[in-house]
């Protein structure tokens, strides 16, 4: 799934980010809005008397809607039970109907209509309830009885609520009350940890004059889930800056500020990168939150509609290309709502389009290579295209011959990278989950713990960042952020969300084996001349992997080994091999044996290590090779080495031209081996002994 | 034996340390133009050229016989005098008397290895006595600057007014070998990092890193090392440089402020050889003279400021030090960085630098902004890993262990080895002769066949004294208070071997 590739004709533009052509169509005639169930991440339609619904992160042409008959009446907001055995519909802002699909059975929830109204509700699998039901007057928690088609509550919490934000990707709730909607109740509905509740905390504004009192609006309060940790983003308008807040189990901590070059300013997430649109702008920036740095992490640069890879849609790329090039003029045009994480709907047209990021583009714009490795080792979009640019941009640095500093940073990158892959269990630290949220639900949070201490539990985020939705509501702050989606024209739906499909089963994560195979293997036949550049960079990998504790392939020893010897720096591999960064192996001995014609020094090294690593056998031939056959014969007496034949003794022996020492390993080996009067070599050297003496 | 020397001796001289050249003074009459340099300098010209007429004697006599290897030694009633050519046809003998009353034993080859270390410290810094001698064939160069050197170098054996040679209480240590120390994996990583970032900040140059008295890496080939090494625990690492000598050494320390009074009155005497200018004492004073005590100190960013006067050294004319490296005639400044118990070494060539001696404060520069910092890093881990000066004791053992393959070697700390009784180390010390005949004799009949040999000794006092020989690996042993047994002598032995030596004395049989 090579998206950057895609859209060759449009490459020659700069820009880090693009919406991915072709887009979800959505525009069936005779429905009536768009809405977005990020629980089940559906994108439903509701028409006069039932609902059509489409599986986001489906390829298009394979997901016709399905549909569900709801009966008729008005729709503010609807949102089908995380098992999809109910459908739950707000239809007015004082009741919501429930409707179990097996039945059709429906039965309605009201609230006291002079009092309160809701706000909104949402599916949980939280283990004490099913469903929030949001009101000023504070939240209901229900559980919802199938069989029976009814609701018991489970409690209710009183407070004054002017608005909430959702997501269920965060599974946080945030409940904006006050004069100016800035002080915040949170709530936290997870599968593993039940209900969390944070303490109370008022988010800042900035104030234009002495007496002017700015209202928070739910649309510049954004829920950022990236990396398993929950953010905060909350444009002040007059401030002119977004502040960043991150939750932990026990605390809100505001992390400072990311400066805002418009008035209107939209979040996506993508792949764990934040995007903050500047609609009026029309640029994007981009964050990596990562390492806790709210430094964007290239220039702004406008956002590309880039056309699909030719063998995705064949039967509808025609289509696509008139879309796209007709599309070109209304990017960040006005109509368009960003929805959690990274969709956009394009009210007016019908259609949902999916952001990306432009891996290549961005790791071409910095030349802060060992950054650019840390930023690509946190990707999950495309593990397999995201390690060959890894391995290409490091056999780039190499080749390059750029600093050793330079080189170290991304060797200790790319190793903290794979170890902590490693210990992660074979799962990449921050997991992309299209469908199954509980599955992995709390495994990004282990990082979590050791940058916020002991005290400051973190927030578990459910690491989902499949398709998703909160919508920035543009009518009144009371009505449901989902009602907020405009009607949309009848059109077919489409899907181009496939990426994530792809990013089970392998990791961005460099093994040492494929950094000697991909990248040490492969510059060695390219760069030529003075081995000793890459033997210091060779060391600086060890040292990385030593830090790390990995375990080392012996290729890359024998490697080493022979860029020295090529160089005549037999100083080095003596050095090396006795302070074992070149770790003993078999290969690593037999290769010094081998380098033995050359610098018997060498070879003597190997022989030693062969008698560490109590290769017995090996290290007997060995001495025979050079002669000492009588050292050989006290090491294989002491060791009980059996498997090296006679005959090599005694042709040492006769070799050294001493009939005493010949008679000696003759009668060694009558003594020792009870079948060696036998063997035809006992004849033939006892007769050469007749002769000799 | 010339009787000038019998007399010298009679006036409680105990040694002469003499190089010739025996190539000049071939006509009579010219016969003191052999010599280079003599030791002691007021020794009357008689004497000196007795004993040079003894010693070509002998050499072009044994010559006859042993045309590669004349004459090693000469073994008299009161004298040994010991053999060294250190180039073809230059030869340098020392002269020790034996005095039976304080019992001075000397061993011939570790004689021998004083001269070596001189001779290749020398060539270090001044290049070969050849070169010198072809630069000014009247042989003055040569002779201000082996006088110099020579006699700076014989100050650190002096001993109140004696000479005091390594004799057999020093037959646990090995001159011209480089004592390491033992680092993890990681530490190793971490220093061999460390290595190329100072080569890249001096555009490739070799470099040392020693801690403490211990060489911890060297980018150098071995002989290079084994003389830096020397030359750096001699005058640069911390211990060097601070006066005060403590109880720790693995190479001898002046044991007392070097009496060098009679040192710079030497001018006179050797400006009466014949063929010396009018110029000389000038010439003489213009020498750097690296071996002198004190003239390195440690400056304020950290790098050690030679003292020397700037002389003319080879064709280039400086106040830093340069080194000559063996292999290739390249010149090299010295360049030292010391931050806490850490040396680093660099050898920047002279070639590589645009402007001469001034590039070397870029150079310095650089190290500073980008590698001293690291530096600092890896004192802290070499120091946190660090046993002490007994790091390397082994309690119960006396021992001594020769990597000759590597020129590296480690023993008991001197201070360990003074509780040993003075019979076990003369035990010790004729042992080890009888190994280096031994060697010598292996050496003669096969140079690349390296054999085994093992002797252990029941000596005095209830010691084992033993040597064990494995294809280029040396052990020598000293047990006091052991059980009888040899069992028990070699069961010690394979221990020592098997934790301390990766199995390399093991008993094989």
């Amino acid at each position: 799934m090579m998206q950057t590739r895609a859209g060759s004709s449009r490459s020659d533009a700069l820009s880090h980010a693009y919406i991915q052509n072709p887009p979800i169509r959505c525009n069936i005639p005779e429905t009536r809005g768009l809405f977005y169930d990020d629980g089940n991440k559906l994108l439903l339609s509701p028409t006069a008397d039932q609902v059509l619904s489409w599986k986001v992160g489906v390829p298009s042409q394979h997901n016709p809607p399905n549909s569900d008959l709801i009966g008729e009446g008005p729709v503010l907001s609807i949102r089908y039970s995380l098992d999809q055995k109910a459908i739950a519909i707000q239809r007015s802002i004082h009741e919501v109907e429930f409707r179990n699909r097996e039945t059709g059975l429906t039965f309605s929830r009201k609230c006291k209509q002079d009092l309160e109204r809701i706000l909104g509700f949402f599916w949980t699998d939280c283990p004490t309830c099913d469903i929030v039901l949001i009101k000023t007057s504070g939240i209901e928690l229900l559980l919802y009885d199938p069989e029976q088609n009814s609701l018991h509550v489970v409690e209710t919490k009183k407070l004054s609520v002017n608005w909430y934000v959702y997501t269920h990707e965060s599974r946080m709730l945030l409940l904006a009350s006050g004069m100016q909607c800035t002080v915040f109740s949170g709530y936290q509905f997870s599968a593993a940890a039940g209900i969390v509740r944070l303490p109370k905390f008022e988010m800042s504004m900035t104030k234009s004059e002495a007496n002017s009192k700015p209202v928070l609006s739910s649309d510049d309060v954004h829920i950022v889930t990236v990396y398993g940790r929950i953010y905060c983003l909350q444009f002040d308008r007059v401030g002119m800056h977004l502040n960043v807040y991150r939750f932990y189990r026990d605390a809100v901590v505001e992390q400072g500020n990311i400066p805002a070059y418009s008035s209107r300013v939209a979040i996506s997430t993508v792949d764990n990168v934040i995007l903050s649109h500047q609609l009026d702008a029309k640029v994007v920036m981009l964050y990596d939150l990562f390492l806790d740095s709210l430094n964007p992490i290239s220039a702004p640069l406008p956002l590309l509609l880039k056309g699909s890879s030719g063998s995705n849609s064949r039967s509808t790329s025609e289509v696509s290309d008139s879309i796209s090039s007709a599309y070109e003029g209304m990017i960040y045009s006005d109509n368009w709502n960003f929805l959690v994480p990274d969709l956009i709907c394009d009210v007016e047209n019908g259609l949902v389009w999916k952001i990306c990021l432009d891996v290549e583009a961005i790791s071409a714009s910095s030349s802060d290579v060992p950054s650019i490795l840390q930023f690509l080792q946190c990707r999950r979009s495309d593990p397999a295209m995201i390690k060959a640019l890894c391995l290409a941009i490091t056999r780039t640095l190499i080749l390059e011959r750029r600093p050793i500093s330079v080189i170290a940073r991304a060797m200790d990158v790319l190793v903290a990278s794979y170890s902590n892959f490693l210990r992660s269990g074979s799962t990449p630290p921050v997991t992309q989950n299209t469908g199954n949220d509980q599955s992995t639900d709390g495994s990004g949070v282990a990082s979590e713990h050791a940058i916020t201490g002991t005290a400051n539990k973190s927030i578990i985020a459910d690491s989902s960042s499949g398709v998703s939705m909160h919508s920035p509501s543009s009518s009144d702050d009371e009505v449901n952020p989902e009602e907020s989606e405009k009607q949309v024209r009848d059109k077919s739906l489409q899907s181009s969300v496939s990426q994530q499909m792809a990013s089970h089963g392998s990791s961005v994560a460099i093994s040492p084996d494929e950094m000697y195979r991909f990248v040490f293997a492969l510059v060695e036949d390219e760069m030529s001349g003075d081995p000793s550049y890459l033997i210091s960079v060779i060391v600086e990998f060890l040292r990385s992997a030593s830090r790390e504790k990995l375990k080392m392939n012996p290729d890359i020893y024998l490697m080493m080994n022979q860029l020295l010897a090529r160089s005549n720096q037999h100083t080095d591999i003596a050095l090396f091999v006795s302070n074992k960064i070149i770790e003993p192996s078999k290969e690593v001995a037999m290769q010094l044996v081998g380098f033995g014609q050359q610098n018997y020094k060498i070879r003597k090294l190997g022989m030693d290590m062969l008698r560490q690593l109590s290769l017995h056998h090996d290290y007997v031939s060995v001495l025979l090779q050079d002669g000492y056959y009588l050292e050989a014969l006290r090491y294989a007496r002491k060791h009980k080495v059996i498997t090296v034949q006679p005959a090599l003794f005694l042709e040492a022996a006769m070799a050294s031209n001493n009939a005493l020492h010949l008679a000696a390993v003759m009668r060694f080996f009558s003594d020792f081996a009870p079948s060696f009067k036998t063997t035809l070599d006992y004849g033939r050297y006892q007769q050469v002994l007749s002769e000799l003496s | 034996m010339g009787v000038s020397s019998m007399a010298a001796a009679s006036d409680g001289m105990q040694l002469q340390l003499c190089v010739f050249d025996l190539r000049r003074g071939q006509q009579e009459g010219q016969e003191l133009d052999k010599i280079l340099f003599f030791y002691p300098t007021d020794c009357p010209f008689l004497t000196q050229l007795s004993l040079v007429g003894l010693c070509e004697g002998i050499i072009t006599f044994t010559r006859i016989f042993s045309p590669e290897a004349a004459c090693e030694v000469i073994e008299a009633e009161k004298h040994s005098h010991v053999f060294y050519e250190a180039e073809p046809d230059i030869w340098m003998i020392l002269v020790v008397e034996k005095s039976k009353d304080d019992g001075q034993v000397w061993r011939c080859e570790a004689l021998r290895g004083v001269l070596k270390e001189v001779h290749s410290l020398f060539k270090m810094f001044h290049m070969s006595i050849h070169a010198l001698l072809d630069k000014k064939p009247s042989g003055e160069l040569a002779r201000s600057h082996l006088h110099s050197f020579i006699t700076d170098y014989l100050s650190d054996f002096q001993l109140g007014k004696r000479m005091q040679m390594p004799s057999f209480r020093d037959s646990l240590k090995e001159r011209g070998t480089v004592q390491m120390l033992t680092v993890s994996r990681e530490v190793a990583l971490e220093v061999q990092s460390l290595i190329t970032s100072i080569s890249s900040c001096c555009n490739g140059c070799d470099s040392l890193i020693l801690f403490q008295d211990l060489l911890v890496s060297t980018t150098l080939p071995p002989d290079d090392t084994a003389n830096l090494f020397s030359y750096c625990t001699l005058r640069l690492t911390p211990h060097a440089l601070s006066s005060s000598t403590s109880s720790w050494s693995y190479l001898r320390k002046g044991h007392s402020t070097p009496n060098l009074s009679n040192l710079t009155t030497l001018d006179e005497h050797q400006s009466r050889s014949r063929d010396t200018s009018q110029g000389q004492n000038s010439q003489i004073s213009s020498i750097p003279r690296f071996l002198q005590r004190d003239k390195w100190s440690k400056g304020k960013d950290g790098f050690l400021v030679p003292n020397f006067p700037s002389g003319e050294v080879g064709s280039f004319v400086l106040s830093t030090p340069v080194v000559w490296n063996q292999q290739n005639d390249n010149c090299k400044y010295l360049c030292v960085y010391q931050h806490k118990g850490i040396t680093v070494v660099m050898l920047v060539s002279a070639t590589s630098l645009a402007n001469g001696e001034q590039g070397l404060v870029q150079v310095k520069n650089q190290f500073l902004e980008n590698v001293a910092q690291r530096v600092t890093a890896v004192e802290q881990k070499l120091s946190r890993g660090w046993g002490g000066e007994n790091a390397y004791h082994v309690s119960g053992y006396r021992y001594l262990l020769i990597d000759r393959d590597r020129s590296v070697s480690r023993a008991t700390p001197a201070g360990k080895v003074t509780t040993l009784k003075k019979e076990s180390l003369v035990y010790l010390n004729k042992l080890r002769e009888e190994v280096d005949i031994e060697k010598g004799r292996w050496h003669r009949d096969n140079p690349h066949q390296e054999k085994e040999l093992e002797v252990s000794i029941r000596a005095e006092n209830n010691a084992w004294v033993i040597a064990k020989v494995i294809r280029g690996k040396e052990l020598y042993m000293v047990l006091e208070k052991a059980n009888e047994t040899l069992l028990y002598a070699t069961d010690a032995v394979e221990k020592f071997s098997n934790r301390y030596c990766e199995g390399a004395f093991s008993m094989e049989y």
